[in-house]
């Protein structure tokens, strides 16, 4: 480990491997990099199968700046030799961490992170300060992202406009602003929300049981009625996840169904008077609930989750429950949210980022009327 | 200068027929390459460094759309040319 293989070493194991003599892999081990040395200077680029490429890269000249005096210099333009490995042996070397993916995370999460690793950042600057040049695009709007960040508080501290002036100088800029807008006003939610809930969380749990108790009440009624007509059914999975909102919401939703006759909720209430022996079939949908007891697309959400405000769940919390399939096609009505169709299938608002991450959704905030949301079965892991 | 040509002139080099030198090439990376595995850096006076480094994870953020992406830390084989082969570049 962390050893410096020399040439001697570098041709003692090439003798073993290739199974000739050490004069000779030692001769051949320098004429193969003498060879690519070379014709790097004169060629300016060599192909080497299973290694890679060395090319000459041009650099021009680009301002930088001292970072103890702030001072603005110019680093000339100069020439610089580059290697590329082959991808083969790129993905070999990389076994190790070959499993990561790169994913799409939220504002939020990436705020984390950056807290997270500053210290490490700092640790570690050596690695990035040889990486900079591979990718420079890549580093710096993070930076320039901290940087506005700090604007924008002082600028919403102070409402002072001169700051805008300076921040909208490229129309990047203008966006990252926005997103920094929305990261900061959705963190002072979730910190009134926080500060707020030892006095609202009491009253609140409080009617959240009563609630799931009425709703046993009800649905024990209505399986023992039978023949209760399918709006009416429709209710009752909605109301124990309306916990905290008003009453008018869960009254105007049960009118929908009737009105519009594609809506799948008619579709599995149909589906259900005809395949009654079935209710754990995914055709069970909301309707199937009137057959058996226990809705199977209502969850107990765990303690932890219960405990959550909505605000603080993203599109990286879809770890509680697999997608299995689909459930049914839902055809996004004017008014309606995706946490409105969680509630609707599901029962809970909270469950709203399966909906998203199942249809790839990258901004809830734009879909518009018409769309066709893919409802998944969600079962537990 | 491609793979092709590169191979004539070191089989010219060390006088091997193209097969011999290709065989010797295959072995010489892939001796380097077990190398690189166990974490040691090949150093060669004149030509300069191979040796495989730790990228860190990191945020990346597409400057058109603000989609922000967690990139994984992966490992990448870097080549730091000596200081000699820099200078005859000048």
């Amino acid at each position: 480990m962390d050893r410096k293989i020399n040439l001697s070493q570098l041709a003692d194991l090439l003798s073993q491997a290739g199974g000739i003599s050490k004069t000779a892999s030692e001769q051949f081990v320098k004429n193969f990099f003498d060879i690519i040395s070379q014709n790097v200077l004169s060629d300016g680029l060599v192909k080497v199968k299973g290694l890679g490429t060395f090319k000459v890269l041009q650099m021009e000249d680009r301002e930088s700046v001292n970072v103890n005096t702030g001072e603005r210099f110019i680093i000339e333009g100069h020439q610089k030799i580059s290697f590329s490995p082959d991808p083969e042996l790129k993905d070999r070397i990389n076994k190790p961490f070959s499993a990561f993916e790169t994913v799409e995370i939220t504002a939020e999460q990436a705020e984390e992170i950056s807290k997270a690793g500053s210290q490490s950042e700092s640790t570690s600057d050596s690695d990035e300060s040889d990486n900079t040049d591979l990718n420079p695009v890549a580093i710096e709007p993070e930076k320039t992202d901290e940087k506005e960040n700090d604007d924008e508080k002082e600028a919403i501290e102070k409402k002072s406009p001169e700051v805008n002036d300076v921040t909208q100088k490229k129309s990047v800029r203008v966006l990252l602003k926005i997103l920094v807008w929305l990261l900061s006003i959705s963190l002072a939610i979730v910190l009134g929300v926080y500060l707020l809930w030892p006095v609202l969380g009491n009253t609140i749990l409080g009617i959240v049981e009563r609630d799931i108790t009425d709703s046993r009440k009800t649905e024990v009624v209505a399986d023992s009625t039978g023949s209760a007509v399918a709006p009416v059914r429709e209710t009752s999975p909605v109301k124990p996840a309306e916990p905290v909102t008003k009453p008018a919401e869960p009254v105007t939703k049960p009118a929908e169904p009737v009105s519009k006759p594609a809506e799948p909720a008619v579709e599995s209430a149909g589906k259900s008077e005809t395949s009654p022996q079935k209710p754990q079939t995914p055709a069970g949908n909301a309707a199937a609930k009137d057959e058996t007891p226990v809705n199977p697309y209502r969850f107990q959400l765990n303690k932890a989750d219960e405990a959550k405000d909505l605000s603080e769940f993203t599109a990286a919390d879809t770890v509680n429950y697999t997608m299995d399939g689909d459930m049914t096609v839902h055809v996004l009505q004017s008014g309606e949210t995706i946490t409105v169709l969680a509630l609707k299938y599901y029962g809970s608002k909270k469950l709203w980022p399966y909906i998203v991450k199942y249809n790839n959704i990258s901004n809830a905030n734009t879909l518009r009327p018409g769309a066709k949301i893919r409802i998944p079965v969600l079962r537990s892991k | 200068m491609n793979n092709k040509q590169f191979l004539t002139e070191l089989s010219g080099k060390c006088k091997l027929s193209s097969e011999q030198t290709e065989r010797q090439v295959q072995a010489l990376i892939g001796v380097m390459e077990n190398l690189w595995h166990e974490g040691d850096s090949v150093s060669l006076s004149g030509f300069g460094v191979l040796e495989v480094k730790k990228k860190n994870e990191r945020v990346s953020v597409n400057p058109t759309t603000g989609v922000r992406m967690l990139v994984p830390p992966k490992l990448v084989l870097t080549y730091k040319p000596s200081s000699i082969l820099k200078e005859k570049l000048k």
